[in-house]
């Protein structure tokens, strides 16, 4: 998974050049992309069940630049996501402090939070609705309630693991609780925590969507579900496929921070911060 | 004076367990500015005896007590070092120096110099913004020293410091590190599974002996001080090292390793 040292995860793959790398990329792309063609023109696909790529892309062209109706859905949804995923996210970082700080907390509230998790949370979308009503704020709770765990579950981790003999130093060093806590236990936990937060993201856009579903008036969710009920397959699919671009730009963001955060774990990041520190010491 | 006695035990003993006795009726005076080598097989309770004197454990019994005062905690005068170098991974080497006085709260110029001083006296020139990852064993070991000197402590209690390292590496650290501890102000209490190592560096090896954790022979090191590695092939290095031999074999007959 993502917390595991992010260099030579791909050593099994050759570096190559840039110009290379992409080629290989587009070639696959364009291999994939026009066997499925072809198969429609061809007539082996029914283009009831899937649509040719031209016809999608030509629905994408539509939302984006001719109507221009998409981009209100996806702010829409993005919002709800991104509001659920903040929630979620410091409910489950309150969480798992007062949990790793406090061992009765952590013995008598925490088991809550895994019966919490183990319950299916899609199975929770009509009560969501029914205490939230059919705005925004449910989409945004259902997001929440999704997402919470996995931040709440690493970064309780990642605070009771501590290396044993860097608890030692921190003692023999007079370190308080404070100290020991900034210092220690939230740097040495970071990575973990950062792996948490990368599954909430995708947790809390599953959630927000499939709120959606349930009932909805604006959102990319309930827009593919439109087009689903009227057999507009290349709708559906152009709705999808801004689903996965939502995805992916949201993945892109957490990785960004990843790499911003922990850069510790990356080579050429290290140099960099290296380099930033001497430039910045100063005797006074 | 020299014989001012720094570190006291008096039936010091530690059990984890009815069975498990890590120190057991230990009774030893340290004078200050000695320098100790405590050597055992694994398991005997070095490591335990060591953080028993930090305070960074209870004892079951008996009294311990530096410069005259029961050990209650961790002191700012006892300086650890361990087999690991226990650096933190997100900051510099001077930043990992400096971590004792951001501790303390007293990160201003003079301790920033010190830390500057320090990495260079242990060789790290030029590496002072380097990430731990970004050093070799060998280095992230001398940033671990710089800090402990970086502590100011006059106790350095040192388990098996190098221990991690290659033979030739190691050998070069106890140099370094010998020549910054042989100051009569600064008394160390330093753990070997090398016999010839302990007495090389020590006014008076500690033998310790398993199950329950005993010191079985202080054995006094009267050898001429600066020790160089001719003396290692002398009869008197010799005669030692079968004392300590004998001693920690003594009690080792028929016993499992
Ligand atoms: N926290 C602990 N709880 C229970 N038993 C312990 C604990 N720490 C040490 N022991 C036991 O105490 C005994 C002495 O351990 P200690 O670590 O002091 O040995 P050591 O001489 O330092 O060994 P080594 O040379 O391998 O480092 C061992 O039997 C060990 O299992
Ligand atoms: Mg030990």
């Amino acid at each position: 998974m993502s917390d595991v040292s992010s260099d030579g995860i791909l050593k099994g793959v050759k570096e190559l050049s840039l110009v290379h790398k992409l080629s290989m990329h587009l070639g696959v792309f364009v291999i994939l992309i026009g066997g499925w063609e072809l198969g429609s023109r061809l007539g082996y696909v029914n283009e009831l069940i899937m649509p040719p790529p031209t016809a999608i892309g030509y629905r994408l062209y539509e939302m984006f630049f001719i109507t221009g109706s998409i981009y209100w859905h996806y702010f829409v949804t993005m919002f709800e996501a991104v509001c659920g995923f903040i929630i979620g996210v410091s409910i489950g970082l309150s969480l798992a402090v007062t949990s790793a700080i406090s061992p009765v907390f952590r013995r008598y509230w925490a088991p809550y939070a895994v019966v919490f998790n183990v319950t299916p949370g899609i199975a929770v979308t009509p009560f969501i609705i029914a205490w939230f009503g059919f705005g925004w704020s449910s989409k945004i709770a259902l997001a929440a309630l999704v997402c919470f765990f996995p931040p709440f579950i690493n970064t309780l981790t990642g605070l009771l693991y501590i290396d044993k003999d860097a608890t030692e130093l921190f003692r023999s060093l007079g370190a308080n609780r404070k100290q020991y806590f900034w210092k220690l236990q939230i740097p040495s936990a970071l990575p973990i925590i950062i792996a948490g937060l990368k599954l909430a993201m995708t947790g809390a856009l599953i959630g927000a969507i499939v709120a959606e579903f349930f009932s909805a008036s604006e959102g990319v969710g309930i827009l593919m579900q439109r087009f689903a009920f009227r057999l507009n397959m290349d709708g559906s699919f152009a709705a999808l496929i801004v689903m996965s671009l939502m995805g992916l730009s949201l993945f892109t963001l957490m990785e960004y921070m990843d790499v911003k955060v922990l850069f510790w774990r990356r080579h050429s990041r290290m140099e960099e911060v290296s380099k930033k520190r001497k430039a910045k010491w100063s005797i006074n | 004076m020299a014989d001012e006695v720094v570190i006291e035990a008096k039936g010091l003993t530690k059990a984890f367990t009815e069975t498990v006795i890590a120190v057991e009726d230990a009774i030893f005076q340290i004078p200050k500015g000695s320098f100790i080598s405590l050597v055992g097989p694994s398991g005997c309770g070095k490591s335990t005896l060591l953080r028993l004197i930090a305070g960074l454990i209870d004892k079951t019994d008996g009294n311990i007590s530096v410069r005259n005062a029961e050990v209650t905690g961790p002191r700012k005068d006892i300086g650890l070092m361990f087999q690991k170098a226990v650096l933190l991974e997100w900051r510099t080497a001077i930043e990992n120096v400096l971590l004792p006085n951001e501790i303390r709260g007293d990160v201003g110029p003079e301790a920033k110099q010190k830390a500057w001083d320090g990495l260079q006296l242990v060789g790290l020139k030029d590496f002072e913004f380097s990430f731990p990852r970004q050093l070799s064993g060998g280095m992230q070991q001398r940033v671990a020293l710089a800090r402990l000197l970086q502590t100011g402590a006059d106790i350095m209690l040192l388990d098996e410091p190098f221990g991690a390292l290659d033979e030739f590496t190691r050998e070069r650290l106890n140099v370094e590190l010998l020549r910054i501890v042989d100051d009569p102000e600064i008394t160390t209490i330093f753990v070997t599974h090398n016999i010839t190592e302990a007495i090389f560096l020590a006014d008076k090896v500690f033998v310790m002996t398993p199950r329950p954790g005993r010191i079985a022979a202080m054995i006094d090191i009267n050898l001429p001080k600066p020790r160089t590695i001719e003396m290692e092939t002398t009869p008197e290095f010799n005669a030692l090292i079968k004392e300590v031999r004998d001693v920690l074999s003594g009690h080792l007959d028929g016993a499992p390793l």
